[in-house]
């Protein structure tokens, strides 16, 4: 690693804004620490509390061993100067000087799509994400998305059961995962062969403003944004509004006008900010990709036809399908599991059911 | 003089003789009662001294030493009243024949002589049969719950006097034992109780409680407020199978003790359903305390325990469940005794899916955040999800449904088929411990739930595509031979399996956000 190199890992580590590293960059030519404590343009340029985490953070022999850590942790260091660094990011004009990866890091550089959304997903959020998700998936999309709740974890947790690719850019340090509870998530993803990033020191804990900004990251690395369920409050705005910055394709799924969560995909449709997309295929034409064959549903009994039959015009509660199929209560029961287990039907909460 | 009169004390759920010895000597006048008495025990003299002389007899100014034998166990209640007094007159010589000594005497005492009633009479009476006791003499308030022991002869009495008169042979009219009652005579009587019959909808749910009713499987319900949980779950006693004798004197037992006996009814005929509130402290459910007396646990013993809005119990409260749940009694162990309560029960649970209940439900929003979500859910450990067996949703009936004509099925319909099932589990368990499908031993479970090659595919596939927990495994194989035994079938086939599945909502990941 150069001495640049290290000043940048050094900087993301005391916290310098992005900016005033892109500076210090561009104008100093020596990094060695010795000259950069005293140096004139860092001390002018930081602010009196940058100043002081950035000269009493570390003692540069100390700063090796935290990089050693780092590195020994499994955790890659990737620089602007590095040759691996993601040619996507770097002519953002917001890009990060240094990213922290587990995995596979070559997945940048295929056809990447970010999934995004609300955190607190409606069924038929759920549904649209995982439908869409699990056709894109095992067409060679490698999934992009935040691997925070809702919309991000279905997403993840989608394409690695189809056995597809995933990259989790997350909001705070790679030891550190938000939120904690997918922390199990993040190792599969790694484990499977996907990519889990962050721009931020591995021991770096989630703050506020972190979501925003891992948005662009998550926008930067795709070729396109696909919305599956967003309201206008959401996080996803800032996806949005990335993307259309950086010239990205968006996809949003259309939902109900009277669904608070589907405000932000309807209102990108009515405005032709985004493609209106109504199934998975639709994206699949757009990057003109060929289509994997579905596969064909054989071997249900009687019943299981009529209740796949009567799922085919979407989410139906058990009552519903009790009443409309005649079949009674136990062997419904049943069938909807063995369905299930099958992996052609998902149950929702409250007992919904709905087709994969 | 001295006399010996027997009497009985309670220990847990079992009576102890205890030997009421009276002496009476000249001398300063005194009063003491040895023998480890409690405060109600010592203070017997100033009710016995009152009695019998508002009875109308005399109280000569001696000196009296009363002694409860055994000496070092610890006695507690009035329950010796009657007993003392009858000492304290027979040494006395106003009880003039040796008759008392063939007598247990039980009974507090008021003031004006009058016999009040006792809490445990009927576990004593019990007890002391076992011991070889055969003549009683009880307060007339307990006559009832007294009826149903045979091979007995109780006496029951009103007041001092009556007692004293047919001691000594000077009743008017003769005075017969109480009469015994059959069991069946009032075990077919049928209190009005809520019937599935007006429960609307809830298909799912009450086929999961018939499922629970016939295995004895655990049930938690998972649903918005306002579902009709609590409802589901008052409707459950209805359809459990009929108390036998012996189960029915258990529980008599239990509530007698705790004083909770419907005294005009005598014996307990229909399975107790206990509803804690969820500020209940733990002694309350446990039982045990000064006084020991039986917790709410206890009091649901053959019959239901239903607990309502389930997170909202302390965690501690919620894990001093897993003994009784576990072996069917409860120990409590304190400084001064340790006592057994027999606790076998099913638990009824229920439960909102998130903190503000709407999550999932249809036509509302939920508010709760995913990390709230998982906080509320996280609040029942493991171990406590490991012995439900059954994880039911339950859901909002639309205001059409409540309004349908159409006929649901009756409580007793729903009965005989669990019925059936219950004796299939009788013949199959027959000379071990085991009486229901949900209490399987792990060798039991391995014998009785056998699974097909074709099972096992779907089981396998089951654990892998809905990311089951390895603790599920067994309890579904527990609901699945139910599920077999309500149909009737020698083995468990697929559908049996698969239904037996749709019942483990929590183990499952889509019930992560």
């Amino acid at each position: 690693m150069t001495d640049r190199e290290k000043f940048i890992v050094y900087m993301s580590i005391c916290e310098i804004p992005n900016k005033k590293q892109e500076l210090f960059l561009e104008e100093l030519t020596n990094f060695s620490f010795h000259n950069l404590f005293r140096n004139n343009l860092i001390a002018q340029t930081l602010s009196k509390e940058e100043y002081h985490k950035f000269v009493s953070s570390y003692e540069p022999m100390k700063f090796e061993s935290v990089l050693e850590n780092i590195q020994n942790s499994g955790i890659e260091i990737i620089t602007i100067d590095d040759e691996r660094y993601p040619s996507k990011l770097f002519d953002l004009p917001d890009r990060p000087l240094v990213l922290y990866a587990k995995g596979d890091l070559t997945l940048v550089n295929e056809r990447c799509l970010a999934v995004v959304g609300t955190r607190r997903p409606s069924n038929y959020g759920k549904i649209v994400t995982e439908k869409f998700v699990g056709t894109l998936a095992s067409s060679g999309f490698v999934i992009v998305s935040g691997l925070c709740y809702g919309v991000d974890e279905i997403a993840h947790n989608k394409t690695l059961e189809m056995g597809g690719k995933t990259i989790a850019v997350i909001g705070s340090g790679l030891s550190k995962i938000y939120p904690q509870s997918n922390t199990n998530l993040a190792n599969e993803i790694v484990g499977s062969g996907g990519l889990v990033l962050s721009e931020y020191p591995p021991s770096f804990v989630a703050k506020r403003y972190t979501f925003p900004r891992r948005n662009r990251i998550v926008a930067g690395l795709s070729d396109g944004v696909l919305i599956t369920e967003a309201g206008t409050k959401s996080g996803t705005v800032h996806t949005k509004d990335f993307a259309l910055e950086y010239g990205k394709d968006i996809f949003a799924v259309p939902g109900s006008i009277y669904s608070e969560m589907s405000n932000l995909t309807n209102e990108l449709i009515k405005t032709a900010q985004a493609e209106c997309v109504l199934s998975p295929d639709d994206i699949i034409e757009f990057y003109g990709v060929k289509k994997t064959e579905q596969k064909k549903i054989v071997n249900v009994t009687f019943e299981e036809q009529t209740i796949l039959n009567l799922l085919a015009n979407g989410e139906r509660d058990f009552e519903f399908l009790s009443e409309q199929s005649g079949i009674s209560v136990n062997i419904l029961n049943s069938c909807l599991t063995t369905l299930e287990i099958r992996g052609l039907i998902r149950k929702l909460p409250a007992q919904t059911y709905a087709l994969i | 003089m001295l006399s010996k009169v027997l009497s009985f004390g309670l220990n847990g759920i079992d009576g102890f003789v205890t030997n009421i010895e009276t002496d009476i000597v000249g001398g300063v006048p005194h009063f003491e009662i040895v023998g480890l008495g409690d405060t109600a025990v010592k203070e017997s003299k100033e009710r016995v001294k009152s009695a019998i002389r508002n009875s109308g007899f005399e109280y000569p100014v001696k000196h009296y030493t009363i002694n409860l034998a055994p000496a070092d166990v610890k006695k507690e209640g009035p329950i010796y009243d009657l007993g003392i007094s009858v000492g304290i007159l027979s040494a006395s010589d106003q009880i003039r024949t040796k008759k008392y000594k063939d007598f247990v005497f039980l009974g507090e005492l008021s003031l004006d002589g009058s016999v009040k009633k006792i809490r445990g009479c009927l576990p004593i009476l019990i007890s002391a049969r076992e011991l070889g006791f055969k003549k009683f003499i009880i307060p007339k308030e307990n006559a009832e719950e007294a009826r149903f022991i045979s091979g007995i002869e109780v006496y029951a009495f009103g007041n001092l006097k009556e007692v004293v008169e047919f001691l000594n042979d000077e009743c008017e009219k003769e005075v017969k034992p109480l009469e015994t009652k059959r069991f069946e005579e009032v075990a077919s009587l049928k209190h009005n109780k809520l019937d599935f019959e007006n429960v609307k909808g809830q298909a799912v749910a009450k086929r999961a409680l018939e499922i629970a009713a016939a295995g004895g499987h655990n049930v938690l319900m998972i649903g918005p407020p306002g579902s009709g949980k609590s409802m589901l779950a008052k409707c459950f006693s209805g359809i459990l199978p009929d108390l036998t004798f012996e189960e029915a004197l258990e529980v008599t037992k239990i509530h007698s003790i705790a004083g909770e006996l419907d005294l005009t009814q005598g014996i307990i005929t229909e399975r107790p359903i206990r509803t804690p509130h969820h500020t209940a402290s733990i002694v309350s459910l446990t039982g045990g305390g000064t006084h020991s007396k039986p917790g709410e646990i206890s009091l649901a013993h053959n019959g239901v325990l239903y607990l309502d809005e389930f997170p909202e119990y302390s965690r501690q409260l919620i894990e001093t469940l897993r003994q009784p749940l576990e072996d069917g009694q409860i120990t409590v162990a304190r400084a001064n005794q340790t006592v057994t309560y027999p606790s076998s029960f099913t638990l009824i649970a229920s439960m909102n899916p998130c903190p503000c209940g709407n999550y999932g439900a249809k036509g509302r929003q939920c508010k709760c955040t995913p990390a709230q979500i998982h906080k509320y859910l996280a609040k029942i450990s493991g171990p406590i999800m490991d012995r439900i067996d059954i994880q039911v949703e339950v859901d909002n009936i639309a205001y059409s449904d409540l309004h349908m004509e159409k006929k649901e099925e009756s409580s007793a319909e729903i009965k005989k088929r669990v019925d059936k099932a219950r004796k299939i589990q009788l013949e199959r368990f027959a000379g071990s411990k085991t009486f229901s499908n949900a209490k399987m031993s792990v060798a039991q479970t391995k014998k009785f739930c056998a699974l097909s090659a074709q099972c096992q595919a779907l089981m396998e596939q089951a654990f892998d595509n809905l990311k089951l927990s390895a603790r599920a495994h067994d309890r579904i194989l527990r609901v699945a031979r139910t599920i077999a035994d309500l149909e009737g079938k020698q083995d468990i086939l697929p559908q049996h399996l698969a239904e037996a599945i749709s019942y483990r909502g929590l183990d499952r990941k889509y019930w992560s956000v």
